[in-house]
């Protein structure tokens, strides 16, 4: 700026002129700048002050100007700065003292905090003077430890959620990861920094992640996936997540927050949830199965009384005995079956393909004395010999069971209950009719929900459909029901079928 | 003791117990009948005159106890036993029926043969 001046003003006159509206030009900014200015001459008299420290020092200037430093300045800001002493310092070495914070608190008056410099003032190869610059940071302070707190306010909330969260860049690079993920992945923030997010990700959920990073980038929206993260000790846990971008002033993805809640609690708490009601429905079979299995015992008993009592058996009687009790045994195994594959969900393969068609007769066999005491008839019409899903076959039984026993229960004097098992290429359809009161239409939308029931107490849980509708949705399925109050319902269960491996 | 010609009602819609109780009985002289529902039951006892009738608890028509009093109606006289696998002995069902003279006694199915030839000499007694 200086050189330019020089080479653009070639006239004395003009190069006053120039210099009289630098001057005042300098004059003026000095006078408008938010900070303290004093220039202190080497006696460490004050040869000129700005109109910013006249109002903070509250002085005129009459009471500054030719005055010593020590009359000017308050003693507090003397003996904390150890002014007079550095500002010889400064005129000595020529060497500016770069800048210095400063606690001020004069009595009556809230604190402040200065931040001043000590700049030499050189003129023609000599030093002159000392330029004393305060500025009063009391504001800019207060407010960074505002946000500093509020900073770790945040900080602390992301520590201390039991969720987890964590943020990437947009490659999926770990930026930052809570004490939650330390926790659950075993990993710490040090080791999971920097590295790629799908690195902690179960192999097979690795492309659904893709995709939905994807499709955060195409659609600017959060995306909800569950899906397993995979420990320090190569352990699976399964994580429901929210994944939402992070986005820029500028509404550009800069990154994605992932908020991740351990589902493995909630998911035993359904299983016990599911095994209770199991265990429910049973007792309600239980008198009508122990009427089934001590039946064919008793044949079986008599048969063998026969065999043993009498002495002139002919070999066609004493075959006819041994065919009963055969069939005797085997009847009553068979219930005995049903029953175990009903009440022991096998815990080691829990999915495996499941034949629907078989599945229903066996649940069917199990109600077959319920039916007989309530007096109901039960039709099945199946349109193929097998229908296979992949699922848990205990669970999917529980499923039909519970239909089942509602449908009794909505028809005490008797009637029809009709089952129908069809697919499509994608879906196997289970349809469960009953011929009893029906669905009040305004309940319709209440049957799903846990605890909800006409029963009276002891009568029913009120869990029954609400467990059934929670399996069938693990089973990517849905339950919808038809209902005419006085006619009956039908439940219509639908589970997508697998699909036949091409060879 | 002597049952040769006594008039007795089987009924069960499980043949085979009907099978096992009729050849149980005809050893020792009884005349059996056979019913596998409350209503074929009901009707059988408006034509004869039964000395005893051996009820299922649970048939697909009607419940057992029901039958009792409608075949007691017709019958006032008639021995009931009942013979199923859905109760036990000291369930209160059972206590009460035999307590207010609704049957005359209860035999938990599988039963031992004795057991039946008992609940046909204890009535005929």
């Amino acid at each position: 700026m200086k050189d330019a001046f020089i080479k653009t003003a070639p006239s004395e006159l003009l190069k006053n002129d120039v210099s009289n509206r630098y001057e005042q030009l300098y004059t003026m900014l000095l006078e408008a700048i938010p900070f303290s200015v004093l220039l202190i001459s080497n006696k460490l008299r004050i040869i000129s002050a700005n109109r910013n420290f006249l109002e903070k020092s509250q002085k005129p200037l009459s009471a500054t100007i030719g005055h010593r430093l020590d009359e000017v300045l308050p003693l507090v800001i003397l003996e904390q700065m150890d002014i007079a002493r550095r500002v010889m310092q400064v005129i000595e070495t020529n060497k500016p003292l770069e800048g210095e914070r400063m606690t001020y608190r004069a009595p009556g008056v809230p604190f402040r905090i200065y931040y001043y410099s000590l700049i030499p003032f050189f003129w023609r190869g000599q030093i002159e003077g000392v330029i004393l610059l305060m500025n009063d940071v009391t504001e800019q302070t207060k407010l960074s430890d505002e946000v500093r707190g509020v900073e770790r306010h945040l900080a602390s909330i992301v520590s201390s959620a039991s969720d987890l969260m964590l943020s990437m860049d947009g490659t999926g690079n770990i930026l930052t990861w809570n004490s939650a993920a330390e926790m659950i992945s075993g990993y710490t923030s040090k080791e999971a920094l920097g590295r790629n997010f799908l690195m902690f990700i179960a192999d097979e959920d690795r492309s659904d992640i893709e995709e939905i990073f994807a499709l955060i980038e195409r659609h600017k929206s959060a995306q909800i996936k569950e899906c397993s993260l995979r420990t320090s000790q190569f352990i699976s846990i399964l994580i429901s997540w929210v994944f939402s971008p992070l986005m820029d002033s500028s509404s550009r993805i800069i990154g994605i927050v992932a908020v991740g809640r351990n589902l493995t609690e909630r998911r035993e708490f359904e299983r016990e949830l599911i095994k209770s009601q199991r265990l429910a429905a049973m007792g309600i079979l239980a008198g009508g199965i122990a009427h089934e299995i001590r039946n064919p015992l008793a044949i079986c008993s008599s048969a063998v009384q026969f065999l043993l009592d009498e002495d002139d058996i002919t070999p066609e009687f004493r075959r006819e005995c041994s065919e009963k009790i055969l069939r005797g045994i085997q009847r009553a195994s068979a219930i005995i079956e049903s029953l175990l594959r009903y009440s022991y969900p096998s815990e080691k393969d829990r999915t495996a393909n499941v034949d629907l068609v078989d599945m229903i007769k066996r649940t069917m066999d199990l109600m077959v004395q319920q039916n007989t005491i309530q007096k109901i008839e039960t039709k099945l019409s199946i349109a193929m010999d097998r229908v296979i899903v992949q699922g848990e076959a205990t669970l999917l039984m529980q499923v039909f069971m519970n239909l089942f026993l509602n449908a009794i229960k909505a028809m005490p004097d008797g009637g029809l209950i009709e089952v129908g098992i069809s697919q499509d290429k994608a879906n196997a359809y289970i349809s469960v009719s009953d011929t009893g009161y029906g669905i009040v239409e305004q309940n319709i939308n209440k049957i799903f929900d846990p605890f909800y029931t006409t029963s009276s107490v002891g009568k029913g849980t009120g869990l029954g459909l609400s467990i059934s509708y929670s399996i069938v949705q693990q089973h990517g399925g849905e339950i919808s029901v038809k209902s005419t109050v006085g006619k009956g319902s039908t439940f219509t269960v639908t589970i997508p079928i697998l699909q036949p491996v091409s060879k | 003791m002597n049952n040769t010609g006594k008039l007795i009602l089987i009924v069960d819609d499980e043949p085979e117990i009907c099978w096992v109780l009729e050849r149980i009985l005809k050893k020792v002289g009884g005349i059996c009948h056979l019913a596998h529902s409350a209503e074929e039951a009901i009707s059988m006892v408006e034509c004869h005159q039964y000395h005893m009738a051996f009820l299922d608890a649970k048939l697909p028509d009607l419940d057992g106890f029901e039958l009792a009093r409608c075949l007691r109606k017709s019958n006032p006289d008639l021995n009931i036993a009942m013979v199923s696998g859905y109760y036990y002995k000291a369930d209160q069902t059972i206590l009460m029926a035999i307590q207010t003279g609704l049957i005359s006694s209860f035999i938990a199915k599988p039963f031992i043969h004795e057991e039946i030839l008992n609940a046909l000499n204890h009535c005929l007694r």
